[in-house]
């Protein structure tokens, strides 16, 4: 009977304009997500997405300050912060994961600043902390769109490009691939997907879904196609699933995504291993 | 009629972390070459390599590339380099060894396109030359040490290089992976006309098979192999006076190709 009831409830919801909205939304981000997570996760830089979206926070803050559409205002915060970490890097200024704990911080304390100049923007904080795929509106929309479009559109023409520099810098230098340009647009577009993720589940968890797709595709041991392939499947399952459990149940969206996804890992993984 | 050198260095001065690596080098390399660079642990092999390929500064001193000074030289399609780090990858890495092979195949002038058919006949042709044909479908993690070596000589050999450099490509690999790894150069020297510059501890290997030799010990010591070259004479000269080769040629089994 509650499976019946399940089903009914969800034919109901597709029937209302904000409830497509959240699924194609969502399955944009998803998809974006999962190839330019696959990347960050071989490049080991996992901890990348919850350092730059802190720092869009930031950037959310102002933007809901001034009155600005804080997606843009995040998109602006969140590329300079990832720039600056490569620049660290590549100074040799502070190493990765250090450069991203300094990203961090320093977005979260300038969201909180700002948060306690003005008051009355608390829920919509909120919102972006923690998602709201289910509230998205006709312009949220698409802006994502033409965003994950973009990341996924510039990721599949740079595709060998890219492979080749993350298995090794060096040799796809001395192959004329022209490595510190290609390094900084992958930069642009992990920033851009970082953004466009926290829509969907919001600034603290989306490292989840960066990283959860990408790490449960690798333990299958496939070819780097398929395992692409893979991740994307499993990123739209669990935003999908996610999305429609959270909406018949009434319970955090981001929550049932991301513990979906983790859930996916486990069964993965397991799998993989006893095979 | 003299062969085109395909590396010159003249005068060359190379220092890191301060110390001079690399003091007064001369050298060259022509069309057509096997070239083996020997010496000691630490002696400056793998500088004068990176070096060659403009990863390192050089102090002073002229490298000239295919007859062209190296910063003028913008023709690194030409060369192929495989580091002696290349088998030190993640093993978790995704990919079969015909992917890996085809990312060789990707240069500033596809940027952006797909690799079309006749890479990926060029992929198989070289996976075939190589003799890892039955191995293109494999995950590259599963490979053994001398398969990773041979299938990163592919990923090099699938751009056609006329130049191919191998910074001691067996380093870990057992006697006999190494006797098959040579005669596959040595058939891609000799069918091909590549010419190829290897970085080697194996010293038989360097005086059985190939026609020229660079010892390097800070200073830079070449000959040509030849029948009459006394190898040890040579050999003292970077490894110390109490260094003995016992190397005889018939040893080599009939595969000595001195010129």
């Amino acid at each position: 009977m509650s499976e019946i009831l399940f089903i009914d409830d969800i034919l109901r919801l597709l029937g209302y304009k904000f409830f497509q909205y959240a699924l194609l939304g969502g399955a944009l981000v998803a998809i974006s997500c999962a190839v330019v997570g696959l990347l960050i996760v071989l490049r080991k830089e996992s901890m990348i997405g919850d350092s730059v979206a802190h720092m869009a926070f930031g950037g959310i803050a102002i933007g809901i300050l001034m009155g600005v559409e804080p997606i843009l205002t995040a998109l602006v915060f969140s590329i300079v912060a990832i720039l600056v970490i490569s620049f660290m890097r590549s100074r040799n200024l502070a190493n990765s994961d250090a450069g991203m704990a300094v990203m961090l911080a320093a977005g979260f304390s300038l969201g909180l600043i700002v948060v306690s100049m003005a008051e009355g923007f608390t829920v919509d904080l909120f919102s972006y902390l923690f998602g709201s795929i289910l509230t998205i509106d006709s312009t949220e929309l698409l802006i994502i769109a033409v965003l994950a479009i973009v990341s996924v559109g510039v990721m599949a023409i740079l595709y060998k490009e890219l492979i080749s520099m993350t298995f090794d810098e060096n040799a796809a230098r001395l192959n004329g691939i022209p490595v510190a340009t290609l390094a900084t647009a992958f930069n642009i577009l992990v920033a851009v997907t970082i953004v466009i993720s926290i829509k969907v589940v919001g600034v603290i968890l989306v490292a989840a879904l960066l990283v959860l797709p990408g790490l449960t595709s690798l333990q299958l041991d496939l070819s780097f196609k398929r395992t692409l392939m893979v991740s994307v499947v499993f990123a739209l399952v669990m935003t999908i699933t996610g999305i429609l459990i959270s909406a018949v149940l009434d319970v955090a969206t981001s929550g049932v995504i991301v513990f979906t996804g983790v859930g996916i890992f486990l069964a993965v993984t397991s799998y993989s291993r006893l095979r | 009629m003299t062969k085109e050198n395909l590396i010159e260095i003249r005068k060359l001065n190379v220092l890191r972390s301060g110390n001079r690596v690399i003091e007064s080098a001369n050298l060259e390399v022509e069309r057509g070459d096997y070239v083996g660079v020997v010496g000691p642990n630490g002696g400056g092999k793998t500088t004068l390599v990176l070096s060659l390929l403009g990863q390192i500064p050089i102090e002073s001193g002229l490298i000239r590339l295919f007859g062209k000074d190296i910063s003028d030289f913008n023709d690194w399609h030409r060369i192929a380099f495989v580091s002696q780090d290349a088998i030190n990858f993640d093993v978790h890495f995704p990919m079969t060894v015909r992917e890996l092979v085809g990312l060789g195949r990707v240069n500033r002038n596809n940027l952006g396109r797909r690799l079309r058919e006749s890479d990926w006949e060029k992929v198989d042709e070289v996976l075939e030359f190589m003799r890892i044909s039955d191995l293109s479908e494999r995950r590259i993690g599963q490979l053994s040490g001398g398969q990773k070596q041979r299938m990163f000589v592919a990923k090099a050999l699938v751009r056609d290089p006329e130049l191919l450099l191998l910074d001691e490509p067996l380093s870990g690999v057992d006697a006999q992976t190494t006797e098959t790894f040579y005669k596959v150069l040595s058939n891609l020297n000799l069918r091909e006309g590549t010419t190829i510059m290897v970085v080697s501890h194996d010293l038989a290997a360097v005086f059985c098979r190939m026609n020229r030799v660079i010892c390097v010990n800070r200073l830079v010591h070449t000959a040509k192999i030849t029948p009459d070259l006394d190898s040890n004479d040579l050999l003292k000269k970077v490894y110390g006076e109490h260094f003995h080769f016992a190397f005889h040629r018939h040893s080599c089994q009939g595969e000595f190709k001195g010129v």
